[in-house]
């Protein structure tokens, strides 16, 4: 990697940008003049829905008692309201009372409330029924004679209060369905309440009670937004990390398409490809210039935002500027995420033929990614274990905790969100050199869409093992009928339904689609599953033999390693508790033996080590083939936590697989791993507490039980663990065309000006 | 010096499973000789040479570049070549001058030198006037130069024009001619394909004549057409096509 071709091909690709006017305008002048407007609309927006009068009609108002008065000068009363001057947001309209001649229709009072709002003529009716005003009246002489009269009668009160005339009720007639409704709802709501507690304060003071009897204390209420950052905090945390990530996939994708596309449309590449730069600098000059594209944007429109907050927005209640701590955050989170969209932007633009193909991929990226953006917008979505490995959603998550100031929960998570984007970040870049290696994508027709003649290429063509295309949508496959069938199937609750479930999974999931992919789309099934004859070498006892004791050895490793994940990111108690009861139920050890160790082994590793890793062989590098199926393999399990010890353990079994070729040693190490961990989970306390050799060897948890081996246990079996590794590792195991290729070319960079040739 | 040996390239093709563009073509090009490379449309051409750029990698076979094997030293061989085909294209937000400035600059060339060889290449292409021009303003003409200057900008030992003069006026199209001649005079290897006979005739040493991604007869002018007692060229590679065709339908 020549880093001055990548300033080279950076300088021109930015000063051809600049010359583009069509970016200049998405990302300069368009951030400057949209958020000043947008906040302008809005301020006005909200003036005008605040300051909106609401037309009430008002049926039987003549039923209303005089004292306390609800209703003066054709308005509520102004001491009702807190701000008296807001009794005018009220118009009042009465209902004549009465039939204007004796001729005229009578219509019942209820029913023309109900009209006046369905036909949308008023926003809402008050309807008094009749007799209101007497009715309340004999209310409050009956509670002043129970009141005066009962107390020397002692114990009768107590057990019996004597029955108080009803009051009939006086309605609001609103409808949900219309906003402005719900608004003088509201409005009238307060009002009436008001007004209610007014009357009982009244009866209370004629029976000689202190007003204060029905209300002894007020709320004492304390906001400490002021010091935990201002009243527009919980906004600005949702509101800004959605803008960041909006503008940052938006500024990468122009420049992507210009800078891939475009060049592919205007025949500039194959000048490009034929000058002596890399095609891995090319792709990281063309990167940093979207990436740098990408940060400007955010970083104009961030700017704009805050300014117009600062000056608009900040004057409207409720909402205030954003804190200016916010700013340190969101440009730290900007990096990794502009690093990421701008790698997915350039792969999937390099696959476009021109920019307009380039154009309409800007849907189906925004579709995947503002869903995972704006779910973290749900109330009570919070940074979980689970959450911080959705890529987009867990760097919203994080920001949103650290623009709250909840620091402590942000830094407990960081390193998951840090990792996933990250590998984020390497794979989509990953992706973009590849698009720009691949001839079938620098120098793609135009093909006729036609499903049946690519099924056809796909069986006619079948090579001996699966292409990594193949492999990919095997474990996407897998994933995808998994979370299906799990939604479908009931929980388990005693072993016949773990059994069940253990076997459907396993049988119909998992090995399944692999075996019947690798009967379709490989000439030579065998060798693809590593069970052919050319996997029967010599070694290969010794190689079955090593792997049982790796897995021994390895054992308490993969103790200790669980039992780390599980103290950082816990299991929640209902999935720990459903387990245990699980495990107690089991009617005998062989038949879980059989479900959990030796058919997992079989399945999975078919699947796994067979399909999925000898497709992602032709990656052509061995590392990347062993962890991109280990992490299918980790996806495939089911709780989270359990994922991050399977993907470790994948990585160990990838490694057996490629050098031994063959997936026996494989299956007895994973038989034997899962064996292991069930036969620890049989070990009780009780056991424990009578056999001294455990008790020395065994680590016990708070709750005295297993927890794991004891520190020099684990260091000894790390040891042993890497001499039987390197063992494995000085095995000559047998490698694809492409990684062939891949050690010819870094022989040829090795022997940089040598000429190797003939 | 260019070895092409026994290269095949296989293309993914829906329809017919797989498509052959190179059925193992082999020759050699030395040093100060026009190398040509004749054949209808489709013949393997621009596939043979874009192998040899490094564009494309060879399914089977070799070639190697002042002995730099394409697949395994690839950019150590496009530091030999100059390569310029029609689908080669000019920056339409670059003048003349950034252009050619900014190949040189990837081949490595210091500053001090990079100017002089640029002022030399201007003056010699008669480039000058266009010098502060943007791509996108040039006619075919101008751009082909621009192309030209920056093929060449690194003083290569190896040059390679693929169908240079398609689209080109007689004027230009004599003036690439001259051009490639001159460079043919400093020592280069050069290789030019084309479907035109004149060109072939006026200025190539040896061809081979490609169809159908085979080479179907091969070496110096002459001697082709000696070997195959046919003294104007356009006539023998008709011959020879036709030939081949018939063969292949007689025995598919």
């Amino acid at each position: 990697m020549s880093w001055s071709n990548v300033r080279l091909i950076l300088a021109r690709e930015i000063r051809d940008q600049l010359r583009d006017r069509r970016t200049l305008f998405m990302i300069v002048v368009l951030p400057i003049l949209l958020y000043p407007l947008l906040g302008m609309t809005f301020f006005q927006v909200a003036q005008f829905m605040k300051e909106q009068p609401t037309r009430v009609l008002v049926v039987g108002a003549r039923h209303l008692a005089e004292e306390p008065p609800l209703v003066v000068n054709e308005r509520f009363a102004p001491e009702l309201f807190d701000e008296p001057d807001k009794a005018d947001l009220l118009e009042l309209v009465f209902e004549p009372s009465e039939p204007l001649g004796p001729r005229a229709v009578r219509v019942d009072p209820l029913e023309r409330a109900h009209e006046a709002v369905t036909s949308r003529e008023y926003d809402a009716a008050l309807y008094i029924p009749p007799d209101f005003a007497e009715r309340l009246e004999e209310f409050r002489e009956a509670s002043l004679a129970a009141a005066s009269g009962e107390p020397s009668e002692g114990k009768k009160t107590k057990t019996a209060p004597a029955a108080l005339p009803a009051v009939p009720k006086p309605e609001i007639i609103f409808t949900t369905a219309n906003e402005r409704s719900q608004i003088t709802f509201v409005r009238l709501q307060k009002v009436l309440r008001r007004w209610s507690e007014e009357v009982g304060k009244r009866n209370l003071a004629a029976a000689g009670v202190a007003p204060e009897t029905a209300r002894p204390f007020d709320l004492g209420t304390a906001d400490l937004a002021s010091q935990t950052g201002n009243r527009g905090t919980a906004i600005w945390s949702k509101i800004l990390p959605v803008m960041l990530l909006l503008w940052a996939l938006t500024g990468a994708f122009y420049p992507a398409v210009d800078l891939c596309a475009g060049e592919k449309e205007r025949g500039t590449l194959e000048t490009l490809l034929s000058s002596p730069a890399e095609r891995s600098e090319i792709v990281l000059g063309k990167l940093v210039t979207v990436m740098l594209f990408s940060v400007v944007t955010v970083i104009l429109n961030l700017a704009s935002i805050g300014l117009t907050g600062w000056l608009i927005m900040a004057k409207l209640p409720g909402l205030g500027a954003p804190p200016w701590t916010s700013i340190i955050w969101l440009l730290l989170a900007l990096l990794p995420v502009s690093a990421l969209f701008s790698a997915l932007c350039l792969a999937l633009a390099a696959f476009a033929k021109s920019t307009k193909e380039g154009q309409y991929y800007l849907m189906p990226l925004l579709l995947v990614t503002m869903p995972l953006a704006i779910f973290p917008l749900a109330p009570g979505v919070t940074l979980t274990l689970g959450n911080s490995l959705i890529p987009v959603t867990n760097v919203v998550l994080l920001l949103r905790s650290t623009l709250e100031g909840n620091y402590q929960e942000a830094l407990r998570y960081v390193l998951p969100v840090v990792g996933v984007t990250l590998v984020g970040c390497l794979l989509a870049i990953r992706w973009a050199v590849d698009q720009f290696n691949k001839e079938s994508v620098l120098f793609r027709e135009s093909e006729r869409l036609d499903l049946g003649l690519w099924l056809r290429h796909l069986l006619r063509d079948r090579q001996p093992t699966p292409t990594v295309a193949a492999a990919a949508f095997c474990g996407v496959l897998i994933l995808v009928v998994k979370f299906f069938v799990g939604l479908a199937m009931p929980e388990p609750t005693d072993f016949v339904g773990l059994a069940k479930a253990a076997i459907a999974t396993q049988l119909v999931v998992i090995a399944t689609p692999a075996l019947l992919m690798t009967i379709f789309f490989t000439n030579r099934p065998s060798r693809t599953l590593l069970l052919d004859r050319r996997s029967w070498r010599a070694e290969l006892p010794l190689a079955v033999a090593a792997a049982a004791v790796l897995a021994v050895v390895l054992h308490p490793v993969a103790m200790a390693i669980s039992v780390a994940i599980v103290d950082l990111y816990p299991v929640t108690k209902e999935v720990e508790a459903s387990f245990k009861n699980l495990m107690g139920q089991t009617p005998d050890f062989w038949q879980l033996l059989l479900i959990a160790a030796v058919l997992p082994a079989l399945c999975e590793e078919l699947a796994f080590r067979g399909f999925i890793l000898s497709g992602f062989r032709h990656v052509g590098r061995k590392w990347r083939a062993i962890v991109l199926s280990a992490v299918f393999f980790g996806f495939a399990h089911g709780i989270l936590q359990q994922s991050i010890s399977a993907c470790l353990m994948g990585v160990v079994l990838g490694f057996l697989a490629v050098q031994t070729g063959s997936l026996i040693p494989c299956i007895v190490y994973h038989a034997t791993h899962n064996a292991l961990a069930l036969t620890a989970a049989q070990i009780t306390p009780g056991l424990l507490n009578e056999s001294p050799f455990l008790n020395f060897i065994v680590r016990r948890g708070p709750d005295g039980a297993f927890a794991c081996y004891k520190l020099p246990l684990v260091v000894l079996a790390v040891v042993l663990a890497l001499m039987i590794l390197t063992w494995f590792g000085r095995l000559r195991y047998e490698k694809t065309e492409e990684e062939r290729l891949q050690e010819a070319i870094q022989r040829g960079i090795e022997a940089e000006d040598e000429p190797l040739g003939l | 010096m260019i070895v092409v040996d026994q290269l095949t390239k296989h293309y993914a093709d829906l329809r017919r499973g797989r498509l052959v563009a190179l059925d193992g073509i082999s020759f050699r090009a030395r040093q100060g000789e026009i190398y040509g490379l004749l054949g209808p449309n489709g013949a393997g051409k621009t596939t043979a040479l874009r192998v040899l750029s490094t564009v494309l990698k060879p399914t089977s076979g070799r070639a190697t570049v002042n002995g730099y094997d394409v697949l395994t030293q690839s950019s150590q061989v496009r530091h030999q070549i100059g390569f310029m085909s029609a689908n080669t294209a000019v920056y339409d937000r670059m003048t003349a001058w950034e252009m050619v400035e900014y190949f040189g600059r990837l081949h490595g060339i210091q500053d001090e030198r990079l100017r002089e060889r640029m002022e030399t290449l201007f003056a010699r292409l008669q480039m000058n006037d266009i010098r502060d021009l943007l791509g996108a303003k040039m006619s075919t003409g101008m751009k082909q130069k621009v192309s030209i200057a920056r093929s060449i900008i690194h003083d290569p030992p190896v040059v390679i024009f693929d169908e240079a003069t398609a689209g080109l006026d007689v004027l230009v199209a004599r003036a690439l001619l001259n051009t490639v001649a001159e460079l043919r005079d400093q020592g280069k290897c050069i290789i030019f394909s084309t479907h035109i006979m004149r060109e072939v005739e006026k200025l190539c040493d040896r061809a081979a004549i490609i169809h159908r991604g085979k080479v179907l007869a091969e070496g110096p002018l002459d001697a082709l057409r000696e070997a195959h007692g046919e003294q104007d060229l356009e006539e023998l590679f008709f011959q020879l096509i036709l030939d081949h065709d018939r063969a292949d339908e007689v025995a598919p």
